[in-house]
């Protein structure tokens, strides 16, 4: 699939102004990417506490599957999704199955050694290596080609103000935590502050200029001089400021920034609001190829939110301990985790319906959402079958299809992004579990 | 070179303008006289200037007396000599009145805007508006609470006291060791809270660094602004750095938590440091007169980088008006207003519980931020200005502060100090006095409170805030950069000796220098007697052990605790001149520079005038006259009489403190010989001096008119950003005689500055 059609969009797109776009038509490097790959994206979602496995895992392999109860909300998505069953994470040593689980999730390796003592096993510390999402970022940052302003987007939802190894689910390194940005108005300064500050600038120099004509009627001739030389800068700053952001407008109409509903606190009970506004902007931000890469962390492992918008009032990591026959506690979790899927759905849904920019169908054609967990189920902290949910065609993967893989350390898999992205490696994390190669059968 | 040398060492002469008096036809007429015979060949017969060799012409604002000073140091330049004294009085004033003073302005305040410190002091007082102000203490430390938990908790705290900085290591023992062996704290588990303040002393890019095998969290500025986050102790990573900006005259609230969590596997020792590298600096622990040990509210520094201010005149001052600075005073503006709605808007509202359905709440936070930052009321126009409008404009509460915020910061109101003419006398009185002791804004309650009741209606009333106004961190702060801004300091940045002369001259010796003169400064400023004689004076001076080890047993503090202590009598050394950071800064590496030394007391504590030599010079190499003393040397290559001109002066004041090496050490010899120290002085009245060695030099230098004209000048400059003259022809006269009445108080003197600034012609008035 040709994923830029005009050269001028592609400029745009990678935030290049009209006036330079013009100038830069003519260099080689950019003359290059009418023939280049397509875009291809990646993102992954992250709930916590596992699942309900008899309630979300199809009973069927192959292309022929029913989807249970919580995966229910992918419905419309059936036919380009794909549930990975038997993939498990396999790594052992420090910190609890949590503390694990999260943090060997995208990383494939150890953590360190380290003060932070969870509920069980030895203390631990942060993780020991590069996470796939850092890892993938890095790779397409290199090349002129696929680079993009940011290279990656870390978004949060409700994640609590504490760094530590459950609340860190991406590295950019060795020891070196990624945190996700789950304020949506901190996120939208991140995307647009630049932009927004400068049409701030633009819209008050008028009412200021208003004063400056105030004040210098009391004040002598010779001090005069200082506050009109000023006026006059500021005068010239409005006119340039606003034969810049008429250009702005003019090329980026089909991506307006999006905007954000006012006051919205960071509070449980706007989870659901919060997400949205993060979906949003992450949809948004993959239009405008600010980035190819991103993470979408739900809270945090062992994360209790109250979902209070579905009548629970219990926060989600303590029912999760509950016993399979504790039978109302079993039914919330799957609501819960209903909801989740829910969110992932709307997700899907916002990339479908949105046209690849200067290409053929959505985003969803080019984007992957691989939505995962750090425990296979919550009562028994197992991370054998991790939840591993992929929807949309950004991998290359032949979707449509339930798969059961019998039991292979997750890292395979992790390799099988890297492969599918364009960046093949020989292993991922911990190389004694990345021996048998990438998985097979994907695509 | 030497040229470079020179120029290093100048400021451009302050300008000021006395108003020309009449001169009677006698006085003019010989001027004229003198005029066309000895100047009009370079400078044309009105002074309009000669191609090829005075081409500008003569015309500027320096005052009367400086050209007359002028023309007396260095005029004809062929023959400096030929127009002295009484002479070159008289063609000053010709000169002055014919054509010279013309075109020159009038002394007048001039209307600038805030310089860039004084737009990071104003916003950290705006700030400070909603958070309190930090107390002054002089007391150093920081809090140590040490608790038998793995979590601050107050039944299970052990030891209290004052650490003096955080430099431990407890290895496997834990804090219940030596005097605190019977406190009982477990080794395995324990959690330490240091807390504070980080007292800086110099506006620039710190970078903090703390060293630790365990897990810590860090706060600084606020106990909510996260600045290291090191909740989790991971493999063997113990080192953390973050630079931020800090300004001077301020203190950070400071809180480290350190915790050694128990655990299942085997126990790392534990250890911690904290150290700083401060702007120009190398790295050091972060000393205790650094630390507070008391509570320091909330505070806010600007992280925005902008561009340095004009100094041609000796001092900064905001005339310049270009993008780059409205570029970053944007910057700025958009940086304050995130803080504001991150931190300031949160506390207004917790403090103000009342309805805001209607937004207000908003509006009386933004109506406040709005006459804090425009220095008094303000009216429905500007209040539909900058707060009305942008409520309105925006739906969303943080972009309402936003605009509201980017708006007051982008106003003339608030970049220009000066434009108060709607301001009543008593406000403009407590904005003046704001912004001549502490370079900001009115922010405290009770210098708001005393400008809304019209309290300052007369001087008693003005000087006894000011007075208050003394006590406190921010004119410290601004005292001790007018300090660094006398003693030209900025130009010693880096102080590197030859290795091989001197082994043991290193870097952290340079900084226990500067840290010496800084404690010896603060001392004899804040004293009691605040005498400016004890600067050049006093027999003893700041030391520590690598101090000591340097320069000699003299040197050893005489209470033996941590830190810098204060020697006994020191022999051969009194007051600043003889302290081993300025005669080691104004040195060459492998030898002294009586040049360096001569300009620098000439132009900076003498206040005096020097023209840059006419070419670019080489120093000769010592190594090409192997024999010569240094003196000697200097004599030698100053012999022309083209640099004889100033050279007489700078070489006989230079000479008289060779009993100095390049490292500052005292010697009597050199190569063998005895050193000659004679030298001596002509002020600005015509008396020579004769001087033999530092001693008198110091001795000197505590008496001289010229050296407390210079201090008073430089001081009134400083704080003031205008020229003495523009408050009345004699305001410097006056404030000098003030100041020796005064038995040389520096206290009284920046008080004195002060309340002439406050209370001096306002315009408009």
């Amino acid at each position: 699939m040709q994923s830029v059609t005009s050269r001028r969009e592609f400029l745009i797109n990678t935030g290049v102004s009209a006036a330079a776009a013009n100038f830069l038509m003519n260099l080689p490097s950019l003359q290059a990417e009418e023939t280049s790959r397509r875009k291809q994206r990646v993102i992954f979602v992250f709930s916590p506490n596992g699942v309900i496995p008899k309630h979300f895992w199809p009973d069927q392999t192959g292309k022929d599957f029913e989807l249970k109860r919580i995966l229910k909300p992918l419905s419309p998505f059936k036919d380009r999704m794909m549930t990975v069953h038997g993939v498990c994470n396999q790594i052992r040593g420090d910190g609890d199955g949590h503390m694990r689980g999260i943090g060997c999730l995208l990383t494939g390796i150890e953590l360190f050694p380290g003060d932070i003592q969870g509920g069980s096993d030895t203390p631990a510390g942060w993780s020991k290596g590069i996470s796939v999402d850092q890892y993938l970022k890095n790779q397409l940052q290199a090349n002129k080609e696929t680079q993009t302003r940011f290279g990656s987007l870390e978004f949060g939802v409700m994640v609590p103000e504490r760094a530590d190894t459950w609340t860190r689910m991406s590295y950019a390194g060795p020891n070196q935590p990624v945190a996700p940005i789950d304020d949506p108005y901190q996120m939208f300064d991140k995307l647009y502050g630049q932009a927004k500050n400068r049409e701030l600038l633009a819209s008050v120099l008028d009412d200021l200029a208003s004063d400056f004509r105030r004040v210098e009627q009391k004040i002598s001739a010779e001090d005069r001089q200082i506050l009109k030389d000023h006026l006059a800068m500021v005068r010239q700053l409005e006119k340039e400021l606003n034969t810049e952001l008429s250009q702005k407008t003019d090329q980026t109409v089909t991506h307006a920034v999006p905007k954000l509903s006012p006051n919205v606190q960071e509070v449980n009970d706007n989870m659901p609001q919060i997400t949205r506004m993060q979906m949003d902007m992450l949809v948004h931000s993959l239009a405008a190829d600010f980035t190819r890469v991103a993470t979408f962390q739900i809270t945090n492992s062992v994360g209790q939110p109250r979902m209070r918008w579905l009548g629970i009032n219990e926060g989600h990591h303590g029912l999760s301990h509950e016993p399979d026959s504790n039978e109302e506690a079993y039914e919330k979790l799957i609501k819960i985790n209903t909801w989740y899927c829910e969110q992932v759905a709307y997700l899907a849904k916002r990339l479908a319906e949105t046209p690849e920019p200067g290409g053929d169908g959505s985003l969803l054609d080019n984007t992957t959402i691989v939505w995962t967990n750090e425990l296979g189920k919550g009562n028994s902290h197992t991370r054998n079958n991790i939840p591993f949910v992929l929807v949309g065609n950004g991998l290359g993967f032949e979707m449509g299809r339930a798969l059961n893989f019998k039991r292979v350390p997750h890292n395979r898999l992790l390799m099988s992004f890297c492969e599918a992205m364009g960046h093949p490696v020989d292993s991922f994390g911990n190389p004694n579990f990345c021996k048998a190669g990438s998985l097979t059968g994907l695509s | 070179m030497l040229r470079l040398l020179y120029r290093s060492l100048f400021v451009l002469v302050p300008v000021l303008l006395i108003g020309s008096a009449r001169a009677d036809e006698a006085i003019t007429n010989r001027g004229k006289a003198i005029f066309a015979k000895q100047c009009a060949k370079c400078h044309g017969k009105t002074g309009q200037g000669v191609p090829k060799r005075y081409e500008k012409p003569l015309s500027g604002n320096v005052s009367l007396r400086q050209l007359e000073e002028l023309i007396a140091d260095t005029m004809p330049e062929d023959n400096p000599d030929a127009c002295i004294g009484a002479d070159a009085k008289v063609v000053a004033r010709y000169i002055h009145e014919a054509f010279y003073g013309k075109s020159a302005e009038l002394p007048r305040i001039r209307l600038a805007r805030l310089t860039g410190n004084q737009l990071r002091h104003s916003v950290a007082d705006l700030y400070g508006r909603f958070m309190n102000l930090a107390k002054y203490t002089d007391q150093g430390g920081i809090h140590g609470e040490y608790y038998d938990a793995n979590r601050p908790r107050k039944d299970k705290r052990k030891i209290e006291r004052v650490d003096a900085s955080i430099n431990f290591d407890f290895q496997d023992k834990g804090p219940s060791q030596g005097e605190y062996a019977d406190t009982g704290i477990k080794a395995n588990e324990f959690a330490i809270q240091w807390s504070g303040g980080l007292k800086v002393d110099v506006t620039g890019t710190y970078e903090i660094i703390v060293r630790c095998s365990c897990s810590f969290v860090f706060d600084l500025g606020n106990f909510s602004r996260r600045f290291i986050d090191n909740h989790v102790q991971s493999g063997d990573k113990t080192e953390f750095r973050r630079s931020i900006v800090l300004t001077a005259g301020r203190v950070y609230p400071f809180r480290l938590m350190m915790y050694q969590r128990k655990r299942k596997t085997k126990q790392p020792p534990a250890w911690i440091n904290v150290s700083w590298v401060p702007p120009h600096g190398t790295e050091q622990i972060i000393p205790k007169r650094n630390f507070r040990s008391n509570f320091n509210p909330p505070a806010f520094s600007l992280q925005t980088k902008l561009p340095p201010d004009d100094r041609s005149y000796g001092y900064e001052r905001g005339i310049a008006v270009d993008r780059q600075w409205d570029d970053s005073t944007t910057a700025a503006a958009i940086e304050f207003a995130q803080i504001a709605i991150d931190e300031l808007w949160p506390r207004f509202r917790q403090m103000n519980k009342g309805p805001n359905d209607n937004r207000q709440q908003l509006r009386r936070f933004l109506e406040e931020i709005t006459v804090t930052a425009f220095r008094g009321p303000i009216d429905d126009v500007m209040r539909n200005l900058y707060v009305n409008g942008p409520i309105q404009a925006c739906e969303d509460d943080a972009d309402a502060i936003k605009r509201s915020v980017l708006m007051t910061l982008k106003s003339p109101r608030f970049l220009y100090p000066l434009l108060d003419h709607d301001r009543s006398p008593s406000q403009k009185v407590a904005n003046r006095l704001a912004l001549t002791l502490y370079d900001s804004l009115p922010a405290q309650q009770w210098l708001r409170g005393q400008a809304r009741e019209n309290h300052f209606d007369r001087e008693s009333r003005i000087r006894v805030a000011a007075t208050r106004m003394v006590a406190d961190y921010r004119t410290r702060g601004k005292t001790r950069e007018m300090l660094y801004a006398w003693l030209n300091l900025s130009h010693f940045d880096e102080i590197t000796k030859d290795a091989e002369r001197f082994p043991d001259f290193d870097k952290q010796l340079v900084g226990d220098m500067r840290a010496s003169l800084d404690a010896f400064l603060d001392d004899v400023v804040w004293s009691d007697a605040s005498d400016f004689r004890q600067l050049m004076t006093a027999d003893w001076a700041y030391t520590n052990e690598r101090l000591q080890k340097f320069y000699g047993a003299a040197w050893k503090p005489i209470d033996s605790t941590q830190g810098l202590q204060k020697t006994g009598k020191l022999p051969h050394r009194r007051g600043l001149l003889a302290h081993p950071y300025l005669m080691t800064g104004l040195a060459y590496a492998d030898s002294t520079s009586p040049i360096h030394r001569g300009v620098f007391v000439i132009r900076y504590l003498l206040g005096r005038t020097l023209r840059p030599p006419q070419e670019a010079f080489t120093p000769l190499s010592p190594k090409l006259h192997p024999d010569l003393t240094t003196r000697e040397r200097i004599s030698l290559q100053t012999s022309p009489k083209s640099c004889q001109v100033c050279h007489t002066k700078i070489n006989a004041l230079g000479f008289t403190l060779e009993n100095f090496d390049a490292v500052g050490r005292y010697r009597v010899k050199e190569k063998g010989r005895a050193v000659n120290t004679l030298g001596g002085y002509t002020d600005r009245s015509g008396k020579r001096t004769k001087i033999e060695g530092p001693d008198a030099l110091s001795s000197y230098l505590a008496t001289s008119d010229d050296a407390h004209r210079a201090f008073v000048e430089r001081a009134f400059q400083h704080f003031v950003k205008q020229p003495p003259s523009a408050y009345g022809s004699d305001t410097l006269d006056k404030l000098i005689k003030k100041f020796k009445d005064q038995q040389f108080n520096i206290r009284n003197l920046i008080v004195d500055i002060a309340v002439v600034a406050a209370s001096g012609p306002i315009e408009n008035k």
